[in-house]
């Protein structure tokens, strides 16, 4: 996808959007609602027509606002799998299944032997002849992505399919989502706003926002370095420090704060008058000792158990920082370090 | 701190104490409602019921139990000619106006046919269309001395149609039926996701496979659904065979009944009363047939699981502006050309192809209606049925709905049917229901020659339209609000009258403005009951243009078309206003309501 363009009157919901997915890789694009993330899922499957820019698959071209090549839906070979799973009630599974094929005018035998093997394939082999309402949702979805790589797609897109499913079975089908589509090899590009999932299946993430990809990567580097406020915020939680850059003593750099006039140790290599840094909760080190060090001593504002680990709300002179400790902290004085290299500078 | 606890301590208490007690118990208003509604809508059939097997009219001395009506009436040879046209008429009009109601619902609801949007309310036109000012238009136009007819005939020598043949009435019928059709299509398509037909089209198949293979089948209980309403109402079709029948001698259940009750030399009321009866029992068997399919299409119902359906037109490609083309000839075809037809008939002496309009016009027919005394009285009478009895039935409908839906009232699950059944009924024989209910019970003596009695006749024939409007209304409003009035000490009524009400305002004038329209039309219940002196506008035309008058009939339709526009608008700017009070109320969750087509 090059360049993609799309508004709705005034409103720019894609703005310059391009990326590639390469053969057999899982891409996900992760964002709020109402980001454009959905709006580029159907202009690749042509639900949708871009305002400008390229799309190609391989070698054909699916849109071109330059040459105004626009090839209709039925014409990309992609399978699709809707937020809705959108079953059709009238159909049985297997019908559901086979309607792809049937389009594409396959032999009868051929059919049922394709069905019964796709079907097989997402475990849903014994319910062939059953009806949708006759299906949880979860074999519902199973149905809804048996029918999209039913006629071997050259894309599979999936419109956030685990939305309505309930936590605990949403665990479970990311993981046989990721095994089946790691199996079969297909190219996909995943829609979600969870950012658990994203970061669970993905080989490759794309942040988007208002209309652009605002940070791409694995899901380690745009978790571990976000590059902007936005996505360190939208990927779990995050602190944020600001300060001055300095060159210690010692040839580190480091963010003097006035929480932390000591400094925090950062990777940089060039000195600026103001800089902010983010800070996973998981990387701050909390203490209880008494030694004092300069700087405001932080105050426990709230904690909430968390099952494995606490979560503590602490105030540090004028700022909350989050940070998680194994244990539940005692009264006494409370240290707060945070180690070289963890922090990353956001935008 | 103290001070505050025991604040609040002496607040609850002091609520406590000074809660309202009601003086009756709510359950005795709501069983009064009942009542009300019952003893109007099961009224008229016992005495229906009781005529047609007595040997002699209840008003003649003796008689004795008998089937001897129903033999009378099966041994009539015209009886059953008119029992065959009328199936005849109605499996014709039926496939007629279900094709076109389902070409119409796909084509406005799910393509991108230029102007689809605007389409949509001028196919609802023939329902708000006075249905004998429609029918006068027709017969204007594409009658056997119609305009058109003699356009394509005498000056083109083209072979013509005839619109007083079975065939030619059915076209009419279906004009009619249409908009039921194509309004249930409409809701069932509004509420599918249209993600199925893209999921369709991504597995490879043209927009004309997506609308065989998905569109159209997912329609399948609505289809069925219209296919039998529609079936079930023209049986019981009067308008259409007096109007257009009677110069080829064709006649059709209903005519068949009102002329053997009018014929004065053999009466014969017991065995129009057993017609009656027949016809009552073969349409509430289908309906109840239609019920029936609508349950057991449960499956299509759980389509949409997940939020955001969206909205994307299967695109018609260069087939768009023909389409579009056809669509708008069917409507002026069907409403636009007779209006226009009727309106100059209003003002000429006859419409003619031989002779300009504009040489042969005439304000003879509009100084008739104002000048004539029974135009007017029956002008006058029918507003005031319309705005009073209006009015008084959206009032008695909203209360009966609150208490079959949202009281604890013991009998109130038969309120619903109770409330559905009157609009199933053929106009007719809930006219000749009436005509015994007010003869044989004392109470029907203070109603029986005056306009109270044909006021109530019409508002029972349709008081279901009110229903089906305020219903669903009520279902978008959360129960948690009434729980919330009632943890807040408010009884039944109390809840009724301050929380649910206001916030039915916007439905029950919707309500009003349907039933407003529809009264000041309607006239087949009435047919029987209608007294000199009790005239109103329907009757009055129908009687007229049995005598030939035909120019003044014209100008009462368009009067009458004047009426019901002028409503419709105010109705609709009031709607509007009230647009942002009922989506307060309606940002609770949606249930689902009963389908459009009850409307009809």
């Amino acid at each position: 996808m090059e360049h993609l363009a799309k508004s709705f009157g005034p409103v720019r919901v894609l703005d310059d959007v391009s990326f590639t997915v390469k053969d057999k890789e899982f891409v996900t694009l992760l964002g709020p609602s109402g980001c454009g993330k959905t709006t580029t899922l159907m202009s690749i499957a042509g639900f949708q027509t871009p305002d400008a820019g390229v799309i190609t698959c391989g070698d054909e071209a699916f849109y071109d606002s330059g040459t105004r090549i626009n090839r209709p839906a039925e014409r990309r070979n992609l399978g699709i799998v809707f937020q809705s799973y959108a079953i059709w009630p009238h159909m049985t599974v297997a019908g559901n299944v086979g309607f792809p094929l049937k389009i594409r005018k396959m032999g009868k035998r051929a059919i049922s032997e394709r069905v019964t093997e796709v079907l097989d394939l997402v475990e849903m082999g014994e319910h062939a002849g059953r009806y949708p309402h006759e299906l949880s949702g979860g074999q519902q979805q199973r149905v809804a992505l048996a029918r999209a790589i039913a006629c071997s797609p050259g894309v599979l897109l999936l419109d956030e399919p685990f939305s309505s499913l309930d936590a605990k079975l949403r665990e479970r089908a990311r993981a046989w989502l990721k095994d089946l589509q790691h199996s079969l090899g297909v190219s996909t590009v995943f829609v979600t706003h969870d950012q658990d999932e994203a970061l669970s299946m993905s080989d490759r993430i794309m942040v988007m926002d208002s209309g652009r990809i605002l940070r791409s990567g694995t899901p380690e580097e745009i978790y571990r370095e976000p590059g902007s406020r936005f996505v360190a915020e939208f990927l779990g939680q995050c602190n944020f420090l600001t300060g001055r850059l300095a060159r210690a003593a010692d040839g580190t750099h480091r963010l003097i704060t006035p929480e932390f006039p000591d400094g925090i140790v950062v990777r940089s290599n060039e000195p600026s008058a103001e800089a902010t840094i983010a800070v996973r909760p998981e990387d701050i080190v909390v203490t209880e000792s008494p030694v004092r060090h300069d700087g405001p001593e932080p105050a426990v504002l709230d904690v909430s158990y968390l099952g494995d680990h606490y979560q503590y709300r602490f105030a540090v002179g004028d700022i909350q920082l989050i940070a998680l400790s194994s244990h539940r902290l005692g009264t006494g004085a409370i240290q707060l370090h945070i180690p070289p290299d963890v922090a990353t500078f956001v935008g | 701190m103290t001070t505050t606890a025991d604040q609040t301590g002496r607040l609850g208490r002091r609520r406590a104490t000074t809660l309202p007690r009601a003086a009756l118990p709510a359950s005795f208003g709501q069983a009064l409602v009942w009542l009300i509604v019952v003893v109007l809508v099961v009224g008229p059939f016992l005495p229906l019921l009781y005529a047609s097997v007595r040997s002699k009219p209840y008003y003649l001395p003796g008689g004795v139990f008998t089937l001897g009506a129903y033999q009378t009436l099966f041994a009539d040879p015209l009886f059953w000619h008119a029992v065959q046209n009328t199936v005849w008429f109605a499996l014709t009009t039926t496939v007629l106006a279900v094709a076109g109601g389902v070409t119409f619902a796909i084509l406005c609801g799910r393509t991108n046919m230029p102007g689809g949007r605007f389409y949509g309310p001028l196919l609802l036109a023939p329902v708000v269309i006075p249905p004998l000012g429609l029918i006068v238009g027709w017969v204007a136009i594409y009658g056997q001395s119609g305009y058109l007819t003699g356009l394509v005939g005498r000056n083109l020598h083209l072979p013509v149609w005839n619109l007083s043949s079975i065939p030619g009435m059915s076209v009419l019928g279906a004009a009619v039926a249409l908009p039921i059709a194509y309004l249930t299509c409409r809701a069932s398509l509004a509420g599918t996701d249209s993600a199925l037909e893209d999921a369709a089209r991504s597995a490879g198949a043209t927009p004309g496979q997506v609308i065989r293979r998905i569109t159209l089948p997912m329609l399948r209980p609505a289809i069925l659904n219209s296919t039998v309403l529609i079936f079930a109402l023209s049986l019981e079709v009067l308008g259409i065979p007096l109007f257009l029948g009677t110069p080829t001698n064709i006649d059709f259940y209903a005519s068949y009944l009102y002329k053997s009750w009018n014929s004065g030399a053999t009466p014969d009321p017991p065995s129009v009363a057993a017609g009656a009866v027949l016809l009552l029992i073969a349409v509430s068997v289908l309906l109840l047939i239609r019920a029936r399919l609508a349950g057991s299409e449960q499956r299509f119902a759980a389509t949409s699981s997940g939020a955001g359906a969206t909205r994307r037109p299967l695109d018609l490609g260069r087939w768009r502006w023909p389409l579009s083309a056809g669509t708008g000839a069917c409507v002026a075809i069907a409403s636009i050309i007779p209006l226009a037809g009727l309106v100059v008939m209003s003002g000429v002496r006859a419409l003619t192809t031989l002779v300009a309009p504009w040489h042969l016009l005439t304000a003879a027919n509009w100084h008739q209606v104002v000048s004539d005394v029974t135009f007017r009285r029956a002008m006058s009478n029918s507003l005031i049925i319309a705005g009073g009895g209006g009015a008084l039935t959206v009032l008695l409908v909203v209360v009966a709905t609150l208490v079959a839906h949202r009281s604890g009232f013991v009998l109130r699950r038969s309120l619903a049917p109770a409330l559905v059944y009157p609009r199933a009924v053929p106009g007719i024989v809930l006219g000749i229901g009436f005509f015994w209910a007010y003869l044989m019970f004392s109470p029907g003596a203070f109603v029986r020659n005056n306009l109270w009695g044909e006021l109530i006749a019409l508002c029972v024939r349709n008081l279901t339209l009110a229903y089906v409007v305020i219903y669903p209304s009520l279902m978008r409003i959360s129960t948690e609000f009434d729980r919330a009035a009632r943890a807040s000490g408010a009884g039944w009524w109390t809840i009724a009258r301050r929380i649910l009400l206001p916030a039915l305002r916007p439905a029950m004038l919707a309500a009003f403005v349907l039933m407003f329209v529809t009264l000041l039309s309607d006239y087949d219940p009435v047919v029987f009951l209608q007294k000199p002196g009790t005239e109103i506008a329907g009757v009055t035309m129908l009687q007229y243009w049995q005598r030939g008058v035909v120019g003044p009939v014209a100008a009462l339709a368009v009067v009458q078309v004047l009426i019901v526009a002028v409503v419709l608008a105010l109705g609709a700017r009031s709607q509007e206003r009230s647009t942002c009070l009922r989506s307060a109320w309606n940002t609770w969750p949606n249930r689902s309501g009963p389908s459009a087509s009850l409307t009809m």
